[in-house]
């Protein structure tokens, strides 16, 4: 006769097992992945962070304006919805694909790999995955991107590297945007900077306005380094 | 809707590790700063877990504190006032304050992520 069990109870044995990964292990063997594909194509990619608004898509015009005459430029934009982005990208001269999270609120390697199966990266010399306008989790999702740049807009507040250090502190560039709105806001470029570099001293800063057009010459300028700097698979 | 793909994320390594034995209990790290809240992921884990054999797993939360390095001298320091304190100020001012090695610069080593610990499985085999 079989024995009534609560659910509480153990049918049998039970074992324990360490295991100390994190959550977003297997993103990171994909992403890894495709860091490994990036760097046999001689690819620089920048994987583009920042709240709605703060100016990506505005940036990554700029970008492709200054720079699309002498650079290979191509672009993987995320959106919950819309192709809004991939629109004004393309208007501004670069290809690209878009993906539309339907709701997600980050881009992870998988969908980026997914992407690319639109996107022909011969010839490329820069890749930008525009990623969906969130300060939390896009910094913790790898997408095998060679550099993070987080964008932040002086209109948003000088408090925000304080409020969502993850961002800051995966970064290795931030860039400062809507400088020219300084005289009509009541915090300062300088603040946001310091508390951006109190939580990763590391952090290259670039102070731009893309609407004006200031600082875009300093950023492109480390971009196109970037990209000379970068090895190239062998020629032939 | 943010803790959904972390739930799915933690659902499919902890199946990988458990390699088909049942779960029975799911231990997680979640960073005291790491913008997940644990009963987003219990609704989450509840709906996607539906039918694997991770299906009724208990999953035990432990908060991982925050850790700050000084880039300087290397030694790590945590925050004041204990796990349950209001992260944001006490951070602030603790990234402020600096290393008392008097090199400013800290940086935050721990208590941003969200990590699988460890599973409690049926021993099924042998």
């Amino acid at each position: 006769m079989r024995q009534r069990r609560g659910p509480w109870e153990p049918r049998q044995a039970m074992e324990i097992i360490e295991i100390r990964k994190s959550i977003t292990a297997a993103n990171d063997i994909r992403a890894d992945a495709l860091r490994r594909r990036f760097a046999r194509q001689g690819l620089v990619v920048l994987n583009l962070i920042a709240s709605p608004g703060a100016g990506k898509t505005a940036l990554l015009e700029q970008t492709i304006q200054r720079l699309g005459a002498t650079l290979a430029i191509k672009v993987v934009e995320g959106d919950p919805y819309t192709p809004l982005d991939s629109e004004r990208v393309t208007r501004a001269g670069a290809e690209n694909v878009q993906i539309n999270t339907e709701g997600g609120c980050h881009l992870d390697a998988h969908m980026v790999e997914q992407a690319l199966v639109r996107l022909n990266l011969a010839q490329t010399d820069l890749l930008v995955i525009e990623n969906v306008g969130n300060l939390l989790c896009p910094a913790a999702w790898d997408l095998g991107q060679d550099l993070t740049v987080v964008v932040a807009s002086l209109t948003e507040g000088a408090d925000k590297p304080l409020k969502y250090p993850e961002a800051f502190t995966r970064a290795q560039v931030l860039v400062i945007n809507k400088i020219d709105l300084e005289p009509y806001l009541p915090v300062t470029v300088a603040e946001l900077r310091a508390n951006a570099l109190t939580v990763n001293p590391e952090l290259a800063v670039f102070e731009v306005s893309c609407l004006r057009g200031d600082g875009l010459d300093a950023w492109c300028r480390w971009v196109r380094e970037r990209v000379a700097a970068k090895p190239r698979p062998g020629a032939g | 809707m943010h803790e959904e793909p972390y739930t799915q994320a933690l659902l499919d390594l902890a199946l990988r590790e458990a390699g088909g034995r049942r779960i029975v209990a799911i231990r997680l790290g979640v960073g005291q700063f790491s913008a997940i809240v644990a009963g987003a992921v219990e609704v989450f884990f509840r709906h996607l877990s539906a039918g694997t054999p991770a299906q009724g797993a208990r999953l035990v939360f432990e908060t991982v504190p925050l850790e700050l390095t000084c880039t300087a001298c290397g030694r790590t320091s945590g925050l004041d006032g204990g796990p349950d304190a209001p992260v944001r100020p006490a951070l602030a001012a603790a990234l402020r304050r600096g290393c008392p090695c008097g090199g400013a610069r800290l940086t935050i080593t721990g208590g941003l992520g969200f990590d699988l610990l460890g599973l409690t499985v049926e021993g099924g085999d042998s």
